[in-house]
């Protein structure tokens, strides 16, 4: 067993699946990818949120953006709005867009900012982008080299379509085997690890390393090797989700961002595309019970799109938490069975690309260096669990609603200590690179300012101003102004895009 | 189709204007209209070379791109390949209008026939929500001002240029790696022998009316011609 390792089977397609078997195939030329995928489960056509992070994913492996939007139905998507957060009144909302503030030593800023820019929000006067998402606008123009913009930007898509491309460009470019078979059983190596599953057409595969896509059923790491599961329900309270899709009117602006509003108990998600808006209702059923989330949802739905069709609303159940250990033996958990938390902060994908990056970076040579690689692996990904939920828990603590819900949130009780403690230091300093030292934190510090100010939490006291901060800001303002004159407004953008892609393919089909 | 019309923040609020660069929008160009107080900036991208037009007494400096009518070597595709477009070529479709008396102050003025009016939601806006200039719209003034600055000095540079015999005939026989080669022909250069020969007095009223820096400048443009031969011998072979 100490042999190199060829071979890696995959099981489980969906987005998870099929962006391990294509960052694997294209990382590592040589290695032999087989992904099983269960023939009959449907695609679940969820709009998904991501991280900028995906750009590079996807430049990596080899997909044009270009074709890319068009084939999963994506928008930009350049930060989150959340809506009611504070205090849920009228005018309560704050933005966490994925530009940094610029480059100037944050007590300085904030300084500037309320010195300099008391008539616009901490995220406004940081970052031109808060100016885009205000008027719908693209982060880049049409002309821009792929993948680059003039703001940092992430996308919203059909998760279904975007497994599709995947699958598509998996096997037709990069050399993946598809099996579309079911597992039946897990064969163990006798040194705690897998030897091969066993398929029910295609007999016994037999592999060096597997990744376990298998979603919620977790069918390598948890059922067959046991990793038990982390429940992290007493942080996050959240524990259902009803989503529906809401299609919009031709030429419909397009939002630039997430928009997550608030409820009594949980929120809703708003991602637009440019065909349809899905929106969904988080909630804890501990606190709102069902029909109650859909009349929410309904009574939300009918505020923003009054226009809407009546449309089918899907119910979900989902377990807060993560596995003890995301890789054991040679089994490496990636997506679901690796962990859940409710979608506030999109964290869902990156963690995929973050796990498919560590393991393609340090893909183990042999099975003697693998429990070097499981060990490190598993601290980093328990870091960063950890700090998920602490950053979405930082949106429900700063909170001043007053529903239980709410106030249960705010429970020192429900508050991990990591986060009790930060939230004393930064009463006397900002969110800095000393409280989140990681290469790679999935949530820097300017995230956790974005929040912390966006919320109304108190300045440290004695901030001095500086020049470079003043001057920062003022560049930042004559910055929108040149940005909002030059990006055109996402619906223009993705209908010209469409309009072109559809000129091409149907030159092609004269052919 | 021209169609000059006084730019209006109403009328043109939400006007856009394609700014990449393109042979459909008009950059298919083999050379551009340059000025004395631009020669500086041109020097280190383009050759300066002067051309009396056909029918017309007065000379005009241009900034050379190519080497035939329509070929513009620093076009590629979509993308502008030098650092540095001439104000002549940025400025487009704005152009400076003046009163019917022919005097007063220039007024930024847009030709909504050009093909830089863009059609549907993408382009640079001109104007901003509130009907405020946009930053592009205030690089753009910038540059029509000094552009009109510019084509008001020229009549004097030329002339002085013409008093003191500075210019003279021009023509390029341009050798390409494959043996042919390319005329140039029409052209005008400074004449570095008689610019040599200028007493100092000359020289010193040349600088104080500001001309003797633009005819060294326009000299120094010529060191672009190798670059630029070597352009079009990438051309041919790509």
């Amino acid at each position: 067993m100490n042999g190199t390792i060829e071979k890696v089977v995959i099981v489980g397609g969906g987005t998870a699946g099929w962006l391990a078997a294509c960052s694997l195939a294209a990382a590592r030329p040589g290695l032999d990818v087989t992904l099983i995928e269960a023939p009959d489960i449907p695609t679940i056509g969820v709009g998904e949120g991501t991280w900028p992070t995906l750009r590079a994913t996807l430049a990596a492996i080899g997909l044009d953006e270009a074709g890319f939007l068009t084939a999963c139905d994506a928008s930009f998507k350049q930060g989150s709005r959340f809506d009611g957060w504070v205090d849920g009144g009228a005018d309560d909302r704050y933005f966490h867009p994925f530009t940094s503030p610029p480059d100037a030593p944050v007590g300085e800023l904030l300084a500037a900012w309320r010195e300099d820019a008391p008539d616009l929000s901490f995220a406004a006067a940081m970052t031109p982008q808060v100016a885009l998402c205000d008027r719908h606008l693209a982060p880049r123009q049409r002309a821009m080299p792929a993948y680059q913009g003039a703001a940092n930007y992430a996308y919203h898509l059909d998760a279904g379509k975007l497994a599709a491309l995947l699958t598509r460009h998996a096997t037709q470019r990069l050399g993946v085997r598809h099996l579309a078979d079911h597992v039946v059983d897990v064969l163990g190596d006798g040194e705690g690890g897998i030897a091969a599953v066993r398929t029910r057409e295609h007999g016994d595969i037999a592999a060096g390393l597997f990744v376990d896509c298998t979603g919620h059923a977790a069918l390598l790491i948890g059922r067959h090797l046991g990793v038990e599961w982390i429940d992290r329900g007493n942080v996050l309270f959240n524990d259902r989700a009803l989503a529906a899709q809401v299609p919009v009117a031709p030429g419909s602006p397009i939002a630039s961002q997430t928009i997550a509003t608030a409820h009594a108990a949980g929120w809703i998600w708003d991602i637009g595309l440019p065909g349809r808006r899905g929106i969904g209702c988080v909630y804890a059923s501990r606190f709102l019970d069902d029909e109650a989330a859909e009349a929410v949802l309904r009574s939300h739905i009918a505020a923003v799109l009054p226009d809407a069709p009546d449309v089918a609303v899907r119910k979900l159940s989902f377990p807060t938490g993560h596995r003890a250990r995301f890789w054991q033996g040679n089994c490496v958990a990636v997506g679901l069975s690796a962990g859940f938390i409710e979608p506030l902060e999109s964290s869902a994908i990156v963690l995929i690309e973050l796990s498919l990056r560590a393991l393609a970076e340090n893909f183990p040579a042999s099975r003697a260096a693998m429990a070097i690689h499981a060990e490190r692996f598993n601290t980093l990904f328990r870091y960063r669990w950890d700090r998920v939920v602490e950053f979405l828990k930082l949106h429900y603590a700063l909170s001043r609603r007053d529903e239980p819900y709410w106030r249960a949130q705010r429970d020192p009780a429900h508050v991990p200590q990591r986060l009790t403690d930060l939230l004393a230091l930064w009463r006397d300093q900002p969110p800095s690179a000393w409280d989140f030292p990681q290469i790679d934190e999935i949530f820097s510090a300017a995230s956790h300012q974005y929040i912390l100010y966006g919320m109304g939490f108190p300045l440290p006291e004695g901030l001095a101003v500086s020049d470079r901060a003043r001057a920062a800001i003022a560049a930042s303002r004559q910055r929108a102004r040149s940005l909002t004159a030059g990006l055109p407004a996402n619906r223009d953008y993705l209908d010209a895009l469409h309009a072109e892609t559809g000129a091409r393919a149907a030159a092609m089909e004269g052919y | 189709m021209t169609r000059h019309v006084p730019l209006d923040k109403t009328a043109h609020r939400d006007l856009r204007v394609r700014t990449e660069a393109s042979a459909a929008l008009g950059d298919a160009v083999m050379a551009t209209l340059t000025v004395p107080n631009e020669f500086r900036n041109v020097q280190g991208h383009f050759p300066i070379l002067f051309r009396r037009e056909p029918g017309q007494g007065d000379f005009v400096a241009l900034a050379l791109f190519g080497f035939e009518n329509g070929k513009n070597l620093f076009l590629d595709g979509a993308r502008w390949d030098a650092r540095y477009r001439p104000w002549s070529l940025a400025i487009q479709p704005f152009l400076i209008g003046r009163p019917e008396s022919g005097d007063g102050p220039g007024q930024v003025h847009i030709d909504l026939g050009h093909p830089r009016i863009a059609e549907g939601g993408e382009g640079m806006r001109v104007f901003d929500e509130d009907g405020r200039a946009t930053p592009f719209l205030d690089a753009i003034a910038e540059r029509l001002g000094a552009l009109d600055a510019g084509f008001r000095a020229s009549g004097d540079f030329f002339a002085a240029l013409r008093d003191h015999e500075l210019l003279e005939p021009f023509t390029l026989e341009v050798p390409l790696d494959d043996g042919s080669k390319h005329s140039l022909v029409g052209y005008h250069i400074i004449d570095e022998a008689k610019l040599q020969a200028l007493d100092a007095v000359t020289l010193g009223r040349l600088h104080a009316a500001g001309h003797l820096m633009p005819i060294f400048m326009a000299i120094a443009s010529l060191s672009q011609f190798s670059a630029l031969v070597a352009r079009k011998n990438r051309a041919r072979h790509g």
